[in-house]
């Protein structure tokens, strides 16, 4: 079990200083176990800064993060414990590769944590299928390879650590739609196989429409919109207001409704689109 | 109006040093002046190494780039064709100099020794093309990435280029910013009259551009308006590409028993489509 539990979380950058920079402000949340959480908020908005709390990477301000109610600040063990089971994958992951081989990088986190050789080697051959990393380049260098391989190769040596909760920052941005899609795919596959939480950070909302059961929508270091998708989306002008953007899908289907068209139920994805669309064809028949 | 051909690719091909495969084999083509071309293809498919190409940062292994008929491999003109030709990447914070805006904007024409009057005047003109004219004190990096995108982008025109390429520029940005630094850059070539080369993998902003140009495997495998290639639906997703929502929308109610056009690609246009046929179907 994993919930995550965000207590009255405030992060000041610089405190004291002229730079001084509110990031959060008070937050205060619940993630249970194996929900699929989206993030979204224009750029400097706080959502790095929320992540980063989630495995006690940064210090709060104020405030303090529960992991299955064990307060993860409480000391070094419990900050340790927090970064083994709750994975961060960082925005432009590949740039953080740094082993000779494709295996090594891989097999880091897990060679942290005290496993045997076999079970380290059971854990990278299962993330590398997992995210999509062909066997025959374990033995190649990591700089060698192209963005969406080093991409996929970061991605699997945070699921070697086989982290209860995954986060991921931005986890599609520079991806073609072909790459997109099968990353999507694949965080959705671990959550479904393996029951984690997880979280993802994307200023794509077909991304998060596609995915996620539940969006929070940062502004300026607060939590302004928490829902459904059906529900977040229900409001374009809010989140264009707040410097975001609706899935093209309901782009679309806001195009129609200002027609007088009728589309039964919330839009936000194409294949939800598509049928409203028929649906509201058979109903202009009868 | 015949247009004047500034950017020739004969044959290209590239290989990387220590390396076996080719990235580029066999490109061919041309640039008019005063063009928004889009190019596109999946990763790995070799968009940024044709870009890095227009300015010499690459000469090809095998075949000629020219730019203005100036030979790329002619490290004489080198200079020249890099003062023609401005780069723009995909991370703001890689190419931001200084510290403050207005030096950053400096940093390129300083270099080249204009004077400093000179330099006083293009770093203004520079800043309000991009319209970041009030943030010439600011530190670049308290600006959002947008911002700091469009600064990057007054860096370039700094220089005075004619040609303008930008390599994914809008890939870190949110959608705010990645609005802003398109209009900036649609409004460089509309009314500046600059040539503009966008790689990118947001379908969306290819819509406008005057020419598409698809890449797969270091070969140009499509070329034509944005109409002319996007309403090829599934041979896009066989390239591991997508067309915009609308045209994939219409395209698959035409499996449905519609009959729309097949190269609409704005959502405005589908929804009058759709909700004609369907207050009159």
């Amino acid at each position: 079990m994993a919930e995550l539990q965000v207590m009255a979380l405030s992060h000041i950058y610089s405190k004291g200083t002229p730079f001084e920079q509110t990031a959060l402000r008070n937050v205060t949340l619940t993630i249970p176990q194996g929900q699929l959480v989206g993030i979204a908020g224009k750029t400097g908005s706080g959502k790095s800064s929320l992540i980063q709390h989630l495995n006690a990477l940064l210090q709060p301000s104020s405030g303090t993060v529960l992991l299955d109610g064990k307060d993860i600040y409480a000391d070094k063990k419990a900050r340790r414990e927090a970064r083994f089971r709750v994975g961060l994958v960082f925005q432009y992951p590949e740039y953080q590769l740094f082993e000779e081989t494709v295996y090594k990088d891989i097999a880091f986190g897990p060679g942290n944590m005290g496993l045997s050789q076999e079970e380290i080697d059971e854990r990278v051959r299962e993330a590398a299928g997992f995210a999509g990393v062909e066997e025959a380049l374990f033995e190649k260098s990591p700089l060698e390879l192209s963005g969406g391989q080093k991409r996929r190769i970061a991605i699997a040596g945070v699921i070697a650590m086989r982290p209860e909760v995954l986060i991921l920052d931005e986890p599609t941005a520079g991806l073609d739609p072909g790459a997109c899609s099968r990353v999507l795919r694949n965080i959705s596959r671990y959550r479904r196989e393996t029951g984690s939480t997880v979280v993802i950070v994307s200023h794509s909302m077909d991304d998060l429409a596609a995915v996620a059961d539940r969006l929070l929508i940062l502004s300026d270091g607060t939590v302004v919109m928490d829902g459904t998708p059906a529900e977040i989306f229900s409001d374009p002008e809010r989140l264009e207001g707040l410097g975001l953007e609706v899935p093209k899908a309901t782009e679309i289907a806001m195009a129609l409704r200002r027609r007088g068209i009728h589309l039964e139920g919330a839009v936000f994805t194409h294949a939800q689109l598509k049928a409203a669309i028929l649906k509201a064809k058979e109903d202009a028949k009868c | 109006m015949k247009q004047e051909t500034i950017i020739t690719f004969d044959n290209v091909h590239y290989t990387y040093p220590e390396e076996t495969a080719e990235t580029l084999c066999g490109i061919t083509m041309q640039v008019k002046k005063g063009s928004f071309v889009a190019v596109l293809g999946i990763n790995g498919s070799g968009k940024s190494s044709l870009a890095k190409h227009m300015n010499a940062i690459l000469t090809p292994s095998e075949g000629k780039v020219t730019v203005y008929g100036m030979d790329t491999a002619d490290e004489e003109l080198t200079l020249e064709i890099r003062r023609n030709v401005g780069m723009v990447f995909q991370n703001p914070d890689n190419q931001i100099v200084a510290n403050v805006v207005e030096d950053d904007v400096a940093f390129a024409p300083e270099n080249l020794g204009v004077p400093t009057e000179e330099i006083r005047r293009r770093v203004n003109d520079a800043l309000a093309q991009v319209g970041m004219e009030e943030f010439q004190k600011h530190a670049p990096h308290l600006l959002s990435g947008g911002q700091k995108q469009r600064v990057a982008i007054a860096g370039v025109l700094a220089m005075q280029p004619d040609i303008i390429v930008l390599d994914e520029p809008t890939a870190m940005l949110d959608p705010q910013g990645r609005r802003d630094v398109l209009a900036t850059v649609k409004r460089l070539c509309r009314e500046k009259g600059m040539t503009v080369i966008l790689i990118t993998h947001h379908m969306e902003e290819c819509v406008e551009a005057d020419s598409l140009i698809i890449l797969d495997a270091g070969r140009i495998v499509e070329t034509g308006s944005p109409k002319e290639v996007f309403s090829q639906v599934e041979r896009m997703k066989m390239l591991g590409l997508s067309s915009p929502e609308p045209t994939c929308l219409l395209h698959e109610l035409n499996d449905e028993g519609f009959s729309f056009p097949t190269d609409v690609l704005d959502a405005e246009t589908c929804a009058e489509l759709i909700a004609k046929e369907l207050n009159h179907g």
